[in-house]
Order: C-alpha cells, then sequence, then structure tokens
C-alpha cells in the first residue's frame, strides 16, 4: 500500500510540475521543445487517475 | 548556464539558499541552475525541480511557473515576463500566506477517451477531446458535502473538469487551514468510501495565479 502511495504522490507532483502553473506566453513549449516531455504529461494525467482509482479500491485478503 | 526557473516570487528572502534568485523588476524569480545543452526532460531533474518547488512553498507564498521556461539573465528573464509582472505583485500581495490544496475525483461515469485514429482532422479531435472532459460528472452526493464541509474552508474555491475521466476542485488557503482541510479530507475519505478521490497540496499559486486577468 505505500508503494502504491508514493506512486500516487509522485504522479500527483509531476502533474502540478507539468500541468500547472503560469505559461510565459511562446515559452514554455519552445523550451520543452522535446516530444517525449509532452507525452510523459499526457501519460502522468492519466496514469494519476489510474492510480487514484486503483489505491481506493479494497485489498482482496488471500 | 541556463535557470529553470520555478516559480515568482514578492521577497528574495523567501527564494535564497532553496534556489537561485533573479530578478525581474522588483520582483524575484526562483530557479535551478543547469548547464545550458541540459535536455529539459530528464527524469532526475524534473526530481529535483519537484523536491525545490516544495521546498520554496516551506519559505513562502509564490507562483508557479510552468515547467519548461528558462532565462539566462535577468534581461532576458525580464523581456519575457514584462506583461506579467503588475498581476503578479498583485496577487501575491492579496494572496501572502496562502496556498492552493486540490482535491481530485475520479468521474462517476466516466467518458472514453477519443482516439485520434477516428478522426479526419486535428480540430475535429480535440472537439470530441473537450466535449468528453466537459461530459465526466462525479457523484452529486459526494459534490455536496464536499461543498458543505470543504469549500467552507478556503477563501476561493472552483471546479474544474480536467480529462474524460476526473474533475478538480482548487481550493484556495490559508496556510494555517491546511490541516483543516486534510481533515476535511479524511472525513471524506471515511464517508465515501467507494468514491476515488485525491486531496494533495499544498502547492505553489497555480489555478489561482492567473485572476487578476
Amino acid at each position: 500500500m505505500s508503494d502504491e502511495n508514493d506512486e500516487l504522490s509522485l504522479l500527483e507532483t509531476l502533474d502540478h510540475l507539468l500541468d500547472r502553473g503560469v505559461v510565459i506566453a511562446g515559452e514554455a513549449v519552445v523550451s520543452i521543445g522535446d516530444v517525449d516531455l509532452l507525452y510523459l504529461g499526457l501519460n502522468v494525467v492519466l496514469a494519476n487517475v489510474d492510480a487514484i482509482i486503483r489505491t481506493s479500491q479494497p485489498k482482496r485478503i488471500k | 548556464m541556463k535557470l529553470v526557473v520555478i516559480g515568482a516570487h514578492l521577497e528574495r528572502v523567501d527564494i535564497e539558499p532553496v534556489a537561485e534568485p533573479l530578478a525581474v523588476g522588483d520582483l524575484w524569480l526562483s530557479g535551478m541552475p543547469v548547464a545550458d545543452d541540459q535536455p529539459l526532460g530528464d527524469r532526475a531533474l524534473l526530481l529535483r525541480v519537484a523536491q525545490t518547488r516544495a521546498s520554496l512553498l516551506d519559505r513562502g507564498t509564490f507562483i508557479a511557473i510552468r515547467y519548461g521556461f528558462t532565462a539566462h539573465a535577468s534581461s532576458d528573464a525580464m523581456t519575457k515576463c514584462a506583461a506579467h509582472l503588475d498581476r503578479w505583485r498583485r496577487t501575491l500581495q492579496e494572496c501572502r500566506g496562502m496556498v492552493e490544496m486540490t482535491l481530485k475525483v475520479a468521474a462517476a461515469s466516466p467518458q472514453a477517451r477519443p482516439d485520434r485514429h477516428d478522426f479526419a482532422s486535428g480540430a475535429a479531435y480535440f472537439r470530441a477531446l473537450h466535449d468528453a472532459t466537459q461530459a465526466a460528472s462525479i457523484d452529486p452526493l459526494f459534490r455536496e458535502v464536499v461543498e458543505k464541509n470543504l469549500t467552507p474552508l478556503a477563501v476561493k474555491h472552483r471546479w474544474s473538469n480536467r480529462d474524460n475521466a476526473s474533475l478538480e476542485l482548487a481550493l484556495l488557503v490559508r496556510a494555517e487551514s491546511v490541516a483543516a482541510v486534510n481533515d476535511a479530507g479524511a472525513a471524506l475519505k471515511r464517508d465515501f468510501a467507494s468514491v476515488p478521490f485525491l486531496l494533495s497540496g499544498p502547492w505553489p499559486l497555480e489555478v489561482f495565479a492567473d485572476d487578476h486577468e
């Protein structure tokens, strides 16, 4: 459970770093200029919601 | 060397020695110095910037700058930021001592994410993406309880549809109210065990940084 919470916390942190805050006009996209990073941004957003749902599900006891 | 800019601050003392200060008029940018050829997509750099961002928030309220903005010198930064400075100053003065908290809630009926290959044009694809985002909604009872117990703790709050699978509530709160917000979040977790949500923060001024357009 702790690993999942750590993952969730990391995803949320990256989501805020990459997808929030003031954009300096014409600057962020130009500076990033790195397609991989843009994909990382999208994947972080999607993975974030998946992780929230996963960590909210009760654990099955074997 | 270039500076990966992290935030805009009212006081230089809120930046040092956590990050490097760069003057822009009477305000200050915080940043992390890196080599000119350092790729911004580097995972280790992202994590270091995220850590520094969190440490800076312990020092004082600041406006978050979206990752990807770099500057070489004050004159360079001033040219790029001049249009923002008056608004940033007002925001920083009005929101001194405040932080943001975020409640992200998985949609009760998530919409299918459109597939780019199903659309003839990018415009049609983006329209479908927008429609799917706007159609996402959350459990109305959960929202009602959030409005009753959580939003009154905030100075300002704002709901937004983030994507096809979640909605988000941004809360602007006084730093001393963070514990009360977390307590309200824990109560929500107890009362709505079946609703997947995440309460996170404190964050710098992100959503409410552009309120003075």
